[in-house]
């Protein structure tokens, strides 16, 4: 009982967490070297190495922080992400936490990163720190919504709130087929809620950091690897709301949810690196012009497929 | 055991520094940049080493120790081509005067201090607040009721003021940056007060260091020169202004090829250059460096315009170019080119066009050995140099910037040289 329902569960959310966010690592550091950025070191070792300085380092201290939000939002962001890889199913009976509303605690967790980054970018009362807080606030109503439209989307034909449930009504057609504006919109969440290449407008380079600009040492390592985990866990999402989980031929149910997830890790990765960062004022259109309506046609669509 | 192996895995890492320029550091700071072992920083708080490149005036030494214990331990600081702070060089500081052994230095130094083989930098300052805390009130808000006050020194959030763009009123915040703050020119410390993060103003304090120019425009200045050598220095000029402007994009990859490009300038074949230029101007599109970073704001009226020159006047409309009155040059059929909306995006697309423009002249001017007729005069990358070079022109940020958001405002300076050019060529 305690094996099944606690220890095998934490062990495959940690095994989750550590791994996906080294190979992410990985694969950013490859998707640097095919943009022709020269590279310290092989892309294997870059991540330990890293981690490995900011472990050495001193975490420092800002002028009268609010220090219990300042040292506990990055475990937070981390918390978050891992109840979100829990929900993850990896086979029909291999999942961390199976629950019939697993959908709507995930769209908690998107709710709740933002009051964590807000945390984060705020209790160092700093300037640019305050500046990247506020900006994601600005932004996080945008994303959180779209995601929630493309979501219940992948609800619809499996009538039910169940990741797992959600899997099984892929069983003939994978939803990315089904409804093809909804794994593109959700991978575009998944870079603005982890603030990372065209949408990395809370720790941007032009706040210097923005939120984490005042941070350092094992305070800094952690807010980097749940930023990480966030898009280890989006991926996860991903893989089971619109490419079918563990479905697929020959191989264990598993292997091929591992396969899924770095697939869409690398195309995150690569995108990442390949536009530019939008400004705060166009992302605020594109989000509510151009890929809300586009969320709302989604579902529509959804909604009409369900009926036929 | 655990800790020294840690440290050595840590050490095996590319060296963080964050660099604090003082007057003719940007040399070697562009070397750097292109250094894969080496990983420059835009906050102290990221790095383990504080590199000082170039001069400091005495009256900077403050806001240098500010700087300096910001970094955390374990940390050390370099100083190339700088006189360190009196209190550090009894702590066995490094000093490296020579550009080629500086990218060694420091991946040697922070090697060593992760490893604990050097000595740790001391702190400089007290570790206490900068103003003692003069509030009142059981909740430390800092004032007299919920109103005013400065805790710490600093003023608090004020009650609204009137919004400058959508009339949605925010609590002002107020602060000081800079002078080595990376994403601007170094020198240049501002009082900057936003609402929400709307620049509401911009007050200069102390202005950039004045710009060390390559010395083939000191030379074109007084004696006829190669035109193809003089365009090939007006390219590396404006590749290494791109250099900050993709930075800021989080573009890093461009970024460091606008850099390797530049630092091709001297040695590379026009033909090589022109292939090299063309691609990355492509990617620049694709991209979205424009459509999606670059903002369309930043206008420059005339005057403001006029008292730039150069090729932020030529992007307002402005056809203002000492070419253009140059024999050699008109040999060559140079016409000056413009565009007419003079904001931040414009002054970009004005600049690469120039870019491409002089990679022609120069390919034009290598076959002829063309050189300048004119002396006394020259059109250098920062605008026109007659009587006296161009001069400083920080001022017009404070009324340039209020108006625009935080990125924007960065975006906009990033496309403008409002830096003096010095009297010191470059070496």
């Amino acid at each position: 009982m305690i094996l099944d329902q606690l220890i095998w569960p934490l062990l495959l959310v940690f095994a989750t967490l550590g791994g996906g966010v080294y190979l992410l690592a990985v694969l950013d550091g490859l998707a640097a070297r095919s943009f022709g950025l020269p590279q310290a070191q092989s892309v294997w070792l870059l991540p330990l190495s890293r981690g490995a300085w900011l472990l050495s380092q001193q975490a420092n201290v800002t002028e009268a922080p609010d220090w219990w939000g300042w040292r506990l939002a990055p475990a937070l962001y981390l918390t978050l992400a891992a109840i979100g890889l829990a929900l993850v199913p990896w086979s029909r009976d291999w999942v961390a936490t199976d629950i019939t509303t697993s959908l709507v605690l995930w769209g908690s967790v998107e709710a709740l990163a933002t009051v964590v980054i807000f945390l984060q970018g705020w209790s160092a009362n700093t300037h640019l720190a305050l500046i990247g807080a506020y900006r994601y606030v600005a932004l996080g109503l945008s994303y959180i919504l779209i995601s929630m439209f493309v979501l219940i989307g992948v609800t619809l034909p499996a009538e039910s709130l169940a990741l797992t449930q959600v899997v099984a009504s892929q069983q003939e057609l994978w939803n990315v087929l089904r409804q093809p504006l909804g794994l593109p919109l959700f991978l575009i969440v998944g870079l603005s809620i982890t603030f990372r290449g065209p949408f990395n407008l809370a720790d941007s380079t032009d706040l210097a950091g923005g939120t984490s600009v005042e941070v350092s040492g094992p305070q800094r390592l952690v807010w980097e690897f749940a930023r990480s985990a966030m898009l280890v866990a989006f991926s996860g999402i991903a893989t089971t709301a619109f490419l079918g989980g563990w479905l697929g031929p020959w191989l264990p149910g598993p292997l091929w949810v591992m396969l899924k997830m770095l697939a869409v890790l690398a195309i995150l990765a690569w995108l990442g690196r390949w536009f530019a960062r939008i400004t705060p004022e166009r992302c605020i259109s594109l989000m509510w012009l151009a890929l809300l309506p586009l969320s709302f046609i989604d579902l529509i669509w959804a909604g009409v497929e369900a009926l036929l | 055991m655990a800790v020294s192996w840690l440290s050595r895995l840590a050490a095996r890492g590319p060296a963080t520094v964050f660099p604090a320029l003082g007057m003719q550091g940007e040399e070697a700071f562009y070397q750097l940049a292109l250094h894969p072992e080496i990983e420059l920083v835009d906050s102290p708080r990221h790095a383990s080493l504080l590199l000082v490149a170039g001069g400091v005036p005495p009256e900077l030494h403050e806001p240098l120790r500010r700087v300096h214990d910001q970094l955390p331990a374990p940390f050390t600081t370099l100083w190339y081509q700088s006189e360190p702070l009196l209190e550090l060089q009894q702590a066995g500081v490094v000093r490296v005067d020579s550009l080629e052994a500086l990218p060694d230095a420091l991946v040697d130094a922070h090697r060593k201090v992760l490893r604990g083989e050097l000595g740790v930098s001391p702190r400089l300052l007290v570790d206490e607040p900068p103003n003692p805390w003069r509030g009142l009130g059981d909740d430390g808000h800092g004032g007299e009721g919920m109103m005013g006050g400065v805790p710490y020194g600093r003023p608090m959030a004020m009650p609204p003021t009137q919004d400058l763009r959508d009339g949605l009123a925010l609590d002002t915040l107020t602060f000081r940056l800079g002078p080595f703050f990376p994403l601007w020119p170094a020198g240049l410390e501002a009082e900057v007060i936003l609402q929400g993060d709307i620049v509401q103003q911009f007050s200069v304090q102390s202005r950039p260091f004045p710009r060390a120019m390559s010395p083939v425009f000191f030379d074109a200045w007084e004696h006829a020169m190669s035109i193809a050598r003089l365009e090939r220095a007006r390219v590396q000029y404006h590749l290494r202004a791109l250099f900050h402007a993709l930075h800021l994009a989080g573009l890093p990859d461009l970024a460091w090829r606008a850099l390797r490009l530049a630092e091709a300038c001297d040695r590379q074949t026009i033909t090589a250059l022109e292939k090299g230029f063309k691609d990355f101007e492509r990617c620049l599109k694709r991209r979205g460096f424009f459509a999606l970073h670059l903002p369309t704001c930043g206008t420059l009226n005339t005057e403001h315009a006029e008292a730039l020159g150069g090729f932020a006047a030529r992007a307002a409309g402005i056809e203002g170019d000492a070419r253009r009155d140059d024999e050699g040059y008109r040999r060559l059929g140079f016409s000056a080119i413009s565009q007419q909306a003079g904001d931040t995006q414009s002054r970009w697309r004005q600049r690469l066009a120039e870019v491409a423009q002089s990679l022609t002249l120069a390919a034009r001017a290598q076959q002829n050995d063309a050189v300048t007729a004119t002396t006394g005069v020259v059109e250098t990358p920062r605008g026109v140099w007659r009587d006296e070079r161009p001069g400083d022109a920080s001022a017009l940020l404070e009324k340039l910037l209020p108006g625009l958001e935080w990125g924007e405002a960065l975006a906009t300076i990033a496309s403008l040289d409002v830096a003096g050019v010095s009297q010191w060529a470059r070496p």
